[in-house]
């Protein structure tokens, strides 16, 4: 396959950052997004130029790490794929390929495609653990979870906070990922010694990192690698409200 | 507690309350204007009614004035912070699933608050058309009261009058077609039973009230609305 790939570059997190065309011949259908992208580095090193910085750990779909705006949707056209698990073959000969990177003030570019998402790791600190025992585990079998509440907590827990919902939202919001993390803690027994103090501590640390508000577009759940669903951030907002009229 | 209704999610629950008070407001202004139909008499005798309410009706009006600044100010206050939180847009963005309704709330809100302003100098001020705005009608209790149904037979006879509330109440229907189920879940209201009704009777609501509210224009256009000789 023949590409035109139209990347953003950036020096550093100061600097002017604009769109750059590379040519790239030679693809095969079957290379993944980030291979093709490590085609091109090695082809850039070659020529004694800057490669072009991405984020990767995984690369089977499972650390949040990679990122992209691919043709003006996170990850790229595939739903419920991230980009590393995206294939060359879901593009056409001949394509032009616009990559940027994910774009909110919460998510400062620190070169190239890579961004800063530690503004997550912050509203992580601010509630993302429960209050344990201490001694001996105890029997996990001795606590009874409706299996309703262990499935929805366990699809909330399939967030793999990449941030591609912050990056499809219009107005840079952090709602669904928040909310997915509330409700992974929230509907399990373990979690509910913080439930109300954990959904204020987080929303807050949310809104304090400049992320957008939520006004029900909806594009965050369609962008989802994990299609986490929008009904985390109803139960969300349903639990701060309560927290916030009747305490923690 | 001042932290909590700074909050992005408290904002938004004011949002939706005084949004929802709006909507109490937009069923009841319909089911008033309506009477239309009924002939001068009962449409006359209605507005006769809102005026003989006295002090109820001023705080009845400064009730609605407060929620819709109360919706207007929070609107301003959130868009602003939204267009903070991406401060470089993208070179090309696709929306996956979002309406465009749901897209275009501030600009829908900020084309209805326009229209509010020119509907209440056009009917409530009659500085539009001042010509029509000081007919008087004498009701079957001998009263003699201002003439609501020819002032909007009149005005509803100039078609770019017409043009400007088909605009308008277009718009406020499409703020509905969003706002009505956006309002559940910001409320915390989403579970599979239900969502596909509360997405019905939002857009069929908005729907209605589009019919509603047009059915005057259109029925005075097609001259179903006409002139009568109570009216002077
Ligand atoms: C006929 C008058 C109006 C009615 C009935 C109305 C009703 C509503 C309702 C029910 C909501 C839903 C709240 C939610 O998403 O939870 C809403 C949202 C909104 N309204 Fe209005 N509204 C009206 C006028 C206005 C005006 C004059 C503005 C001024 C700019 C405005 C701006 C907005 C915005 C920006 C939103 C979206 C807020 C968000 O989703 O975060 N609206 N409206
Ligand atoms: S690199 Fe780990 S999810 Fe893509």
């Amino acid at each position: 396959m023949k590409l035109v790939l139209k990347i953003w570059r950036q020096q550093n997190g100061n600097s002017e950052g604009k769109i750059v065309d590379y040519m790239l011949d030679d693809v095969s259908p079957d290379m993944s997004f980030l291979e093709m992208l490590d085609v091109l580095n090695e082809k850039l090193i070659a020529k004694n130029e800057e490669p072009v910085a991405f984020d990767h750990d995984c690369r089977e779909g499972i650390c949040g790490a990679c990122s992209l705006i691919i043709n003006g949707v996170p990850h790229g056209p595939e739903k419920a794929t991230t980009t590393c698990q995206l294939h060359m073959r879901k593009f056409n000969d001949g394509e032009e390929i616009v990559i940027e990177p994910w774009r909110a003030s919460a998510f400062p570019v620190i070169k190239d495609l890579v961004v800063d998402r530690s503004s997550f790791d912050r509203i992580i600190q601010k509630g993302g653990f429960i209050t344990a025992n201490t001694g001996n585990a105890q029997d996990g079998n001795t606590l009874p979870i409706s299996k309703i509440d262990a499935d929805a907590s366990m699809d909330a827990a399939a967030c793999i906070g990449c941030g591609a919902c912050v990056a499809a939202c219009k107005n840079g919001s952090a709602s669904l990922f928040v909310a997915a993390k509330l409700s992974h803690l929230g509907l399990l027994p373990q979690g509910q010694p913080e439930r109300g103090s954990r959904v204020l501590a987080m929303v807050m640390q949310m809104d304090e990192e400049g992320f957008g508000s939520c006004t029900n577009t909806y594009d965050c759940e369609a962008a989802c690698p994990k299609e986490i669903s929008v009904k985390n951030i109803a139960r969300m907002n349903r639990d701060f409200f309560k927290a916030s009229l009747f305490g923690v | 507690m001042l932290g909590f209704l700074r909050s992005t999610i408290l904002s938004k629950i004011v949002m939706t309350v005084s949004g929802a008070a709006i909507v109490g407001f937009l069923i009841a202004h319909l089911t008033g204007n309506l009477l239309i139909f009924g002939g001068p008499e009962k449409i006359n005798a209605y507005g006769q009614g809102l005026r003989d309410l006295g002090l109820l009706l001023l705080f009845l009006r400064i009730g609605l004035v407060v929620t819709f600044v109360l919706h207007i100010v929070t609107s301003i206050y959130l868009a602003d912070k939204n267009r903070t939180a991406r401060p470089v847009s993208y070179t090309k963005k696709k929306s996956i699933q979002s309406t465009i309704a749901s897209r275009t709330m501030f600009f829908s809100g900020l084309t209805i608050l326009t229209f509010v302003v020119y509907h209440l100098l056009h009917f409530t001020y009659g500085i539009v058309q001042p010509e029509f705005y000081h007919g008087e009608y004498i009701l079957h209790d001998g009263r003699t009261v201002p003439d609501i149904y020819s002032m909007m037979i009149h005005g509803f006879q100039n078609p770019f009058i017409v043009i400007t509330y088909l605009l308008a109440v277009t718009f406020v229907c499409l703020h509905l077609s969003h706002a009505i189920g956006s309002a559940f879940q910001t409320l915390g209201i989403n579970h599979t039973k239900y969502n596909g009704i509360i997405k019905k009777a939002g857009m069929g609501l908005a729907t209605i009230l589009w019919l509603g509210y047009m059915s005057i224009p259109f029925g005075i256009m097609a001259g179903v609305l006409k002139l009568t000789n109570g009216g002077h």
